[in-house]
């Protein structure tokens, strides 16, 4: 019932490493199709949230928190999907989209430059400059994205439980490590950590339906007690009240919510 | 025979890994230790060349840039010539910084985990969450300056390692055991070639230290014996420094040829 996150640059061979890990465990695995399945459920073009998702947000988009949206319906997305456990999620910024989550094998697979370009060069029949160009605007990409959402750096070895070099260990070796890391004790779910899961995937969804009106807010959940965290002092405006209603309607798992206000966010609120 | 490099966050959790790995694997554990008789070796002041590994220049240390750099190079010389043996885990010396390129080390990265690492100071010095993470923080800080002034790269970057276990939800037999599984592996086991990597690899470092002893900001690249020596000097002093270079650097064992190539120092003239 382990959730592995699997992460890499671009072209460092983690869709084959992240394909095989769950064949042998015989997991499910999910990617950018989690990106399909925020667009049905939120409405939202499917360019938007993949920009979203890609591309470090610029300066009018920090004003708009549109992007922030994108993210919370995205995360919302996944984390419903990893509920069950027994996922291997290789899609963009899974470590971050799923940090908080107990249980969660977080592993990066790194490769040296130059066999990223002999990639692109033999897959696209690019010169090397294009492609080292292109892998490393990409590069920059993730770093702006996750620096400006996040504020961490994606190479930064404490984001993760396992990093793997592609370079000397072979596709075959890293799925060794990974399968003998996912039995890891630590990483073994238990009736705690499958209610945190839950709970998480509620507060996501709360957070997601509020983010659009109301996007300086915080949500935590902890046995289906909602607690949502708002900067102004009386968070009972007659807006949020009403959404709320709707919320208490449509979303199932919620057994309590309440409101506060002017209160500094915990650090575990989504 | 692979050479095993093992780095952390924190200093017992490297030691106590890199201990274990040795035993399993019936290795040879190199750690600091060894720097008593470097110091000796180099008529250096052993106290003085355990501070430089976790220092940086200071005035107040009266310890010059120039002596650190020289004290440094003292330790890469050594500790390369000793993992010429091969079957050696290695920890504590910062070989992870200046061991690259080399197929048969692996370079491992082990991870405490912040909020364990957190745990610890609040348990040890008795300070308060907040103050425990603060000291983390200055802590990892502190190390990653150290690494990009020695050595010009930081240790944090995930692309300078194999592997990197992170302690927070992976055991730490498990990761004993995963590395010493990796080790076995056949892209790390001794090549010929990988065999003289090291070894062009220790004789620059040797070249190194002996012309940091007379003059500063040298760069050193051997290979099969001839050794190249990159530096700068006025144009008034070239000639004179090639003489010197070559005189010294022939002085060492196994350099057989010696190309200087003396940059015009622009600033000085």
């Amino acid at each position: 019932m382990s959730i592995i996150t699997i992460s890499r640059g671009s072209y460092s061979m983690g869709k084959t490493v992240a394909e095989e890990v769950a064949q042998k465990l015989n997991y499910e695995v999910i990617s950018r199709e989690v990106l399909l399945d925020a667009c049905n459920r939120f409405n939202v073009p499917a360019i938007k949230l993949k920009s979203a998702i890609h591309d470090a947000p610029g300066i009018l988009e920090r004003y708009r928190h549109s992007k922030q949206s994108y993210i919370a319906y995205i995360r919302s997305t996944l984390v419903e999907r990893v509920v069950g456990g027994n996922v291997v999620y290789h899609g963009l910024a899974g470590h971050l989209l799923l940090k908080g989550l107990p249980n969660v094998l977080k592993v990066r697979i790194t490769a040296d430059l130059e066999k990223r370009i002999s990639i692109v060069v033999e897959r696209d029949k690019i010169s090397p400059v294009e492609a080292g160009k292109l892998i490393l605007d990409d590069d920059k990409q993730r770093q702006k994205w996750t620096h400006s959402l996040y504020g961490e750096d994606p190479r930064d070895t404490s984001l993760y439980d396992l990093s793997i070099c592609i370079d000397k260990l072979s596709i075959e070796d890293a799925v060794d490590f990974i399968c003998q890391a996912a039995g890891a004790k630590g990483v073994q779910p238990t009736e705690k950590s499958k209610q945190k899961v839950k709970d998480m995937a509620v507060a996501c969804r709360v957070k997601a339906d509020l983010v659009d009106e109301f996007p300086n807010i915080a949500v935590t959940c902890e046995y289906g007690n909602v607690l949502i965290y708002t900067k102004s002092k009386d968070p009972t405006t007659g807006k949020l009240s009403r959404q709320l209603n709707k919320i208490r309607e449509n979303i199932s798992g919620i057994n309590h919510l309440e409101t506060h206000g002017g209160i500094e966010f915990p650090s575990d609120a989504v | 025979m692979p050479i095993i490099i093992i780095s952390a966050d924190v200093r017992e959790i490297e030691e106590s890994i890199a201990q274990k790995v040795a035993d399993e694997m019936g290795y040879n554990l190199m750690n600091r230790r060894i720097l008593a008789d470097i110091a000796a070796k180099h008529q250096i002041d052993p106290g003085r060349l355990n501070e430089i590994m976790g220092t940086t220049p200071s005035l107040f240390k009266k310890m010059s840039a120039r002596q650190w750099r020289r004290n440094l190079a003292c330790v890469e010389a050594e500790v390369l010539d000793h993992l010429l043996a091969g079957n050696i885990v290695c920890q504590g010396l910062a070989a992870h910084l200046y061991v690259t390129g080399i197929s048969h080390v692996m370079n491992v990265r082990i991870l405490s985990g912040n909020s364990r690492c957190i745990k610890d100071i609040v348990e040890k010095k008795g300070l308060s969450l907040q103050k425990a993470e603060k000291c983390r923080a200055a802590e990892l800080q502190h190390r990653k300056k150290w690494s990009l002034a020695a050595y010009v790269c930081d240790e944090t970057d995930l692309s300078r390692y194999d592997l990197v276990i992170n302690l927070d939800q992976i055991d730490p037999v498990e990761a004993v055991k995963t590395i010493t599984g990796a080790a076995e592996y056949r892209k790390f086991q001794v090549m010929t070639y990988s065999m003289k990597c090291l070894a062009d690899l220790a004789l620059a470092a040797k070249v190194n230290a002996k012309l940091l002893d007379s003059m500063p900001s040298i760069k050193v690249q051997a290979r099969d014996g001839s050794v190249v020596v990159i530096t700068k000097a006025l144009n008034r002093q070239k000639r004179k420094k090639i003489a010197t270079i070559k005189e010294l650097a022939s002085t060492v064992d196994g350099v057989s040829y010696v190309e200087v190539h003396v940059k015009n120092n622009i600033l000085a003239s």
